[in-house]
């Protein structure tokens, strides 16, 4: 931060070269901290990876360039089968399963926008919304699809160098943090481009920005591409740690996914580890309040999507950007005074 | 340029962080599950959700025969915890609470997984066999479980889908020779698997209605019925869950259609029909239907297994109506037991699997024949006896002697031999070691 006076002071984002170290060197903390912990906690911390790179998407698509999306839960699916499809007909390797899955389901993302182009606010909401319904039981129509069973989807066992002790989920967590952290690095480097600054101003007022030369259609078809490739690459991550199948593929996904970005702050892409890290905390939060109650089965199940309820209504009264927003205007207005 | 005070934040707020995550690290345990007073047990089964009328009884029944049997000693001393996950019938969910016993509560081993897809997706997807997990007496007779390269640790309790499938069509062409036949199966795995066993025993079938899992209900049975009664079926096979097979026979009933049905195990339970059809009433529907089981019917009371579990329901489970899914879900306990007590005083993973593998085709059991599991199968029981339902949803043995129809999952005959098992041990309390 620097400060040109008593009463204007500026918050530097970090440089591409800080932000590559910051990102490489938390990197190296995760790998450290995998090594330490037990297998749940690794293997949570491979589904918040991948709960960051969904809920990432959202930021860009809503947060920044102000499209709303009620089915992100279909890109997962299309990503995912993208990536199981060619591994199991093609024989691909895994690291060009996660390529196909970006390009698919980004060519998938381009489709859409391109017939949803005209639409916006509720009506695109509804097309997507549409989509995530309908999208996953298509893989019940077609065999090659694997129907309710799905299709295998396999990153490999970890390689023998690493050891006996080097678990799958491990494995899975490596992978998994290694993408999403690029993944993240990339996204950060767009968001700050005129790419970010284009969108920004396309949420803030089309219309002023197509007066001011932006062209609005393109804009928001290049963002709704890249938020279903980043979805595609999370879908085949999670295809990687879970199954592909119509059933990992749920609506309540896309709901999922919108809560955590909106929890986080739809604006804030460091906010989307936050979200995600909030969404993995919630059920362990409802087992022990469980336990409380006798370890009731009933209660264990619907808990979760109580708290996350009551977090959202709360989040969108008192903090609607976001707590990570929240903290950067008091932050801004600390530093005002 | 981040200011003194804000770097000495972001390092506290690091150092924290990490020393919550390694203070959480575990320690390696010498066994896992296994303490000196406790066993602990999971398993995953549909306690709510569409499969769950029936279905949700078989894990607490097998709680119930564990807790009898923690009343009387435990195994070596030893209680068995068993903790019920509920996995709605969603193969993701299986895996997801698979994990959870796995990795947070730290199982032993899993017994009764129920269900096809969600075992394939756990053993796909959790690995259980590379990490040496057992899962003991699945409830599902997808033939593709007896595999032991592909399910090294998984073990299966009934017998095959694809067995039943040749049984019900040896059946089938024995007194029903010219007549339109029909057939309701999921469209899954476990249908995939019956309709493998029609075809080796070279029954075709005039219409087949594949239903997609999770979607029964008196809305699409509408449909079934409606291309069953057009192609003027005469036999009606329903190879589906329970919730299918009672949507079937109830609009089947109200629409006045009434070919000779014949059910599949996995889906005539008379209780189970009527909580479906939310009709105290409705096991007549299954009057003159011919089904099949590897057990004595849960209504006969003149059975030693069944009068013991009859009582230990009683006792541990009151007001739990006593049916086929309480029947399979203690048998499958009683089962568990003796595989625990075999693996020897102080149980690992792998002296169970090493214990089902050489003592498991000896457990004593409500089954009739023996399990047919060894090192080179995890094969369950397989073989069948027929009846007809009565009114009070009781099926009764075709015969006296009640034959047993058996075969296995590949192109082997159709065998027939008189119903033989192991006599219950004292009090329903096995002693084996």
């Amino acid at each position: 931060m620097v400060c040109l006076d008593q009463r204007r002071c500026v918050v530097h984002k970090l440089s591409t070269k800080k932000a590559f170290i910051a990102y490489f060197a938390f990197g190296w903390l995760l790998l450290i901290v995998a090594d330490r912990v037990d297998e749940l906690r690794v293997y949570q911390g491979a589904t918040i990876a991948v709960t960051t790179l969904a809920i990432a998407s959202i930021i860009l698509l809503t947060g920044y360039s102000g499209q709303v999306s009620l089915g992100q839960g279909a890109f997962l699916a299309v990503g995912a089968y993208a990536a199981a499809l060619s591994q199991t007909y093609w024989q691909s390797p895994f690291w060009f399963t996660l390529l196909i899955a970006i390009l698919v389901s980004a060519a998938f993302g381009f489709i859409l926008a391109f017939a949803a182009g005209r639409m916006s606010g509720p009506y695109l909401a509804g097309t997507t919304l549409a989509l995530a319904v309908g999208l996953p039981t298509l893989a019940n129509q077609f065999s090659f699809l694997g129907g309710e069973t799905g299709l295998v989807y396999d990153a490999g066992l970890p390689p023998e160098r690493f050891g006996e002790e080097f678990t799958l989920y491990k494995w899975f967590f490596w992978i998994a943090a290694f993408v999403a952290l690029i993944a993240m690095f990339l996204l950060r480097n767009l968001l700050n481009s005129r790419f970010g600054r284009t969108w920004k101003a396309l949420r803030a007022n089309s219309t002023a920005a197509s007066l001011c030369g932006v062209n609005v259609a393109q804009s928001k078809i290049t963002a709704f591409t890249i938020s279903a490739g980043l979805a595609g690459l999370a879908g085949a991550l999670l295809g990687m740690i879970s199954i592909v199948a119509p059933s990992a593929f749920p609506l309540s996904l896309s709901f999922t996914i919108i809560t955590g970005a909106i929890l986080a702050g739809v604006t804030s892409l460091l906010g989307s580890m936050l979200g995600a890290v909030i969404l993995v905390v919630i059920p362990e939060i409802a087992d022990v309040i469980a336990h409380q109650f006798g370890d009731s089965e009933k209660i264990t199940t619907n808990l979760p999507g109580f708290i996350v309820s009551v977090l959202l209504i709360l989040t969108v009264l008192f903090s609607p950007n976001g707590p990570a927003e929240a903290m950067r205007k008091r932050k801004e207005q600390h530093a005002k005074h | 340029m981040i200011s003194l005070r804000r770097k000495k934040s972001i390092l506290a707020a690091v150092a924290v962080t990490s020393f919550a995550l390694i203070a959480s690290a575990v320690p390696a345990n010498a066994e896992v599950g296994v303490s000196s007073t406790e066993i602990k047990l999971g398993t995953t089964v549909p306690m709510t959700g569409i499969a769950a009328p029936g279905y949700n009884k078989v894990a607490p029944a097998m709680k119930a025969y564990f807790d009898y049997i923690n009343d009387n000693g435990g195994v070596y001393g030893r209680k068995i915890n068993l903790i019920i996950k509920d996995d709605r019938y969603i193969p993701q969910e299986a895996i997801n609470k698979t994990n959870e016993l796995i990795l947070k509560d730290k199982v032993f081993a899993l017994v009764g997984q129920l269900g096809t897809a969600n075992h394939l997706a756990v053993t796909s997807k959790v690995r259980i066999a590379s990490r040496n997990i057992p899962s003991l007496f699945l409830n599902t007779g997808y033939s593709g479980f007896a595999d032991v390269k592909k399910f090294k640790t998984s073990f299966m309790h009934f017998p095959t889908y694809v067995a039943e499938a040749k049984i019900l069509s040896s059946y089938i062409k024995e007194n029903f020779t010219g007549k339109k036949t029909c057939l309701l199966v999921q469209n899954d795995e476990f249908g995939a698997d019956a309709s493998k066993g029609f075809a080796a025993a070279g029954l075709t079938f005039d219409e087949t209605v594949k239903y997609v899992s999770g979607t029964q209900s008196a809305t699409t049975a509408q449909t079934w019925i409606t291309r069953f009664a057009g192609a003027k079926c005469e036999v009606v096979v329903l190879f589906s869950v329970s919730s299918a097979t009672a949507a079937a026979l109830g609009v089947a009933s109200a629409a006045g259609y009434k070919p000779q049905w014949i059910l599949g195990s996995v889906g005539a339970d008379s209780t189970t029909l009527r909580i479906a059809l939310n009709n105290p009433q409705a096991q007549a529907l299954l009057n003159g239907a011919i089904g099949v089981s590897f057990m004595p019917d849960a209504l006969d009371t003149t059975d030693e297994y069944i009068s013991l579990f009859r009582e230990v329901n009683t006792k541990y489970s009151p007001g739990v109506a006593f049916d086929t899914n309480v029947l399979v879900g203690m048998n499958a306990a009683m089962l568990t037991v003796q595989a625990l007590r075999a693996a020897g005083k102080n149980p690992t993973r792998r002296s169970l699997i090493a214990a089902m593998e050489s003592k498991g085709s000896t457990f004593a059991s409500a089954a009739y024949g023996n399990l047919a599991v060894s090192k080179t199968s995890r094969a369950g029981f397989t073989g069948y006896w027929f009846g007809k339902f009565n009114l009070a949803g009781a099926l009764i043995p075709l015969d006296a002697g009640r034959t047993m129809y058996t075969t296995d999952s590949g192109t082997g005959p159709v065998t027939k031999a008189s119903a033989k098992r192991a006599p219950l041990p004292a009090k329903g309390i096995p002693t084996n070691s």
